[in-house]
């Protein structure tokens, strides 16, 4: 017990320190850095004012059209598969070769394939391939599997169409699993580092292309670096802080 | 009947997608595997010359050993992290806190994370080093690359793995450790003898997921270290992006791409089979 007790403690410590050091440079003052004197406390906003001039904001426009549609259509279609699965569709086998499949793999054909479409360098190469989701419909049919079915049976008698009981009946029913799958859908398509990289030019640059970039191209401006680092993180840590009940709730029952 | 037909429709937007971007280029790269393309040239048809380019390939070999290496370290650490931490905070009183602690850098994204790490690890400028004067010289040394990408991984896949073993740790009754406790089992045999067979099931489950993750340590290879020192943390996903995108080979990148697809159906079969006897045996147990 003493041993992974000195194993908690030490791998805490070991999570926290980068955590901490962001934060605390993305609010030191740039003197502070130039004179290499961390020990006198400084706080400051300058580093924050400085990110509109360096491209952040319109990285985040692109990331957040990207990203945005894409969930959107994933939790769509994916209600949609998922409940044609629950109703006798035979694709699962489908959908669990295509969630073995690591998606990055595909960059080779898909970049081939991308431009026959005339879509490189366009927000739908960003997209159009992230319209569905392997996970989502995996998440989402077992969702559906532990819900009662009389409520669809009683809308079939009232002779309810399919498109409207996935939408009006089942989705209402869905709505923690349908908030938590779109959060990490989000988390994982704003999190997309060599797919953008590939796909678009500097004119559509994706957050994560944009922090590499200035990483490599600023790397002694820590303030600025933290800055930038904390404002690209800021949707993925609002979704999740509003969200986190019903995130681990999901999560944890599916394992329980 | 005609509901469920009606059902079935639904599905057919994800299909086309799944048609479209999956399927389509997963068959089409067998094709390009025997071109030489530069991604803006006109491809060239070489026949089986990707193919015993890729026999040859002591890099490809190396790349793969490297990616081996990495999840042989990273698997069972993280594995042996997952557990050990749930084990030691469950019931403790910042049991919360340290979940949340350990779950946030998944929230920071990627290429912050690397910034971060950046700010933090850098063996000439960092913080490390200003207070300490100790460095991790990752740029320099083979190992302590290793270690680097490693430890970046752990730092942020392990919050995962904590918050599935501790619910399965609380998923285990009361009543089936006191019982083992009355019949003079001391805290020792509870735990190797009960507690651990029955967190089999989640230790396949993160030891798969694991694996998961350490496939796809090219994006912190590709932010962190970009495959070096001399190559020395070039995994497999690293290469792939490497020769087709930074070296311009799309032909042979695609030959890499139909190689890796075989390893990984490989490896998921087997794992899937491993899987179904180690949840026979815990049954039969």
């Amino acid at each position: 017990m003493i041993l992974m007790r000195t194993v908690t403690t030490v791998f805490c410590i070991f999570v926290a320190v980068p955590l901490v050091w962001l934060v605390y440079a993305a609010f030191i003052p740039a003197e502070a850095i130039v004179r290499a004197d961390l020990s006198t406390f400084g706080f400051s906003l300058e580093n924050f004012l400085a990110l509109p001039d360096s491209g952040l904001w319109q990285a985040m426009g692109v990331s957040f059209a990207a990203t945005g549609t894409a969930v959107l259509g994933q939790v769509l279609f994916g209600l949609g598969a998922a409940y044609a699965i629950r109703n006798g569709l035979k694709i699962q086998a489908i959908i669990l070769a295509l969630l073995a499949l690591p998606g990055e793999l595909l960059l080779v054909p898909l970049y081939r394939q991308l431009g026959g479409l005339g879509l490189l360098d366009t927000l739908g190469a960003l997209i159009l391939p992230f319209m569905a989701s392997p996970l989502v419909i995996f998440l989402l049919v077992q969702a559906l599997r532990r819900l009662p079915w009389e409520a669809v049976e009683a809308a079939r008698l009232d002779g309810a169409r399919e498109h409207v009981i996935a939408l009006r009946v089942i989705a209402p029913m869905l709505r923690p699993e349908l908030l938590a799958t779109s959060v990490l859908a989000f988390a994982s398509h704003w999190n997309l580092v060599l797919y953008p990289r590939v796909m678009t030019g500097e004119a559509l640059w994706t957050v994560q292309a944009f922090l590499v970039e200035l990483l490599r191209s600023r790397p002694f401006e820590w303030g600025l670096l933290g800055a930038a680092a904390l404002v690209a993180s800021l949707p993925i840590i609002v979704l999740f802080v509003v969200f986190e009940k019903r995130i681990v709730q999901v999560f944890e029952s599916g394992f329980g | 009947m005609k509901a469920r037909h009606q059902a079935a429709l639904l599905a057919l937007p994800a299909l086309v997608v799944f048609g479209l971007f999956s399927v389509v280029p997963l068959f089409s790269v067998v094709r390009y595997a025997t071109w030489r393309w530069s991604g803006t040239s006109e491809p060239v048809p070489v026949g089986l010359a990707n193919l015993s380019r890729l026999l040859g390939d002591t890099a490809l070999w190396q790349s793969l050993g490297i990616t081996a290496l990495f999840a042989l370290i990273t698997v069972p650490l993280f594995l042996f992290l997952s557990v050990a931490i749930a084990w030691a905070i469950e019931g403790v009183r910042f049991e919360r806190f340290i979940k949340a602690l350990l779950f946030a850098p998944g929230l920071i994204t990627v290429s912050g994370s690397a910034i971060a790490w950046y700010l933090l690890y850098n063996p000439d400028f960092g913080l490390l080093v200003e207070l300490t004067g100790f460095a991790l010289p990752w740029n320099s040394q083979p190992a302590a690359a290793m270690a680097y990408i490693v430890m970046f991984t752990l730092w942020q896949q392990t919050g995962y793995g904590v918050l599935v073993a501790s619910a399965a740790l609380r998923g285990i009754p009361r009543e089936v450790k006191e019982a083992a406790r009355i019949d003079g089992a001391g805290e020792r045999e509870v735990r190797r003898h009960i507690v651990l067979p029955l967190l089999m099931p989640v230790l396949v489950f993160l030891s798969v997921i694991g694996t998961v993750f350490a496939l796809q340590a090219y994006t912190a290879v590709y932010l962190l270290t970009r495959g070096g020192p001399f190559g020395s943390t070039r995994v497999i996903g690293y290469y792939l992006y490497e020769t087709a995108f930074e070296r311009f080979e799309l032909g042979y990148g695609a030959m890499i791409t139909l190689f890796v697809m075989v390893l990984t159906l490989t490896v998921a079969i087997l794992q899937a089979m491993a899987f179904a006897r180690r949840t026979r045996a815990a049954v039969g147990a």
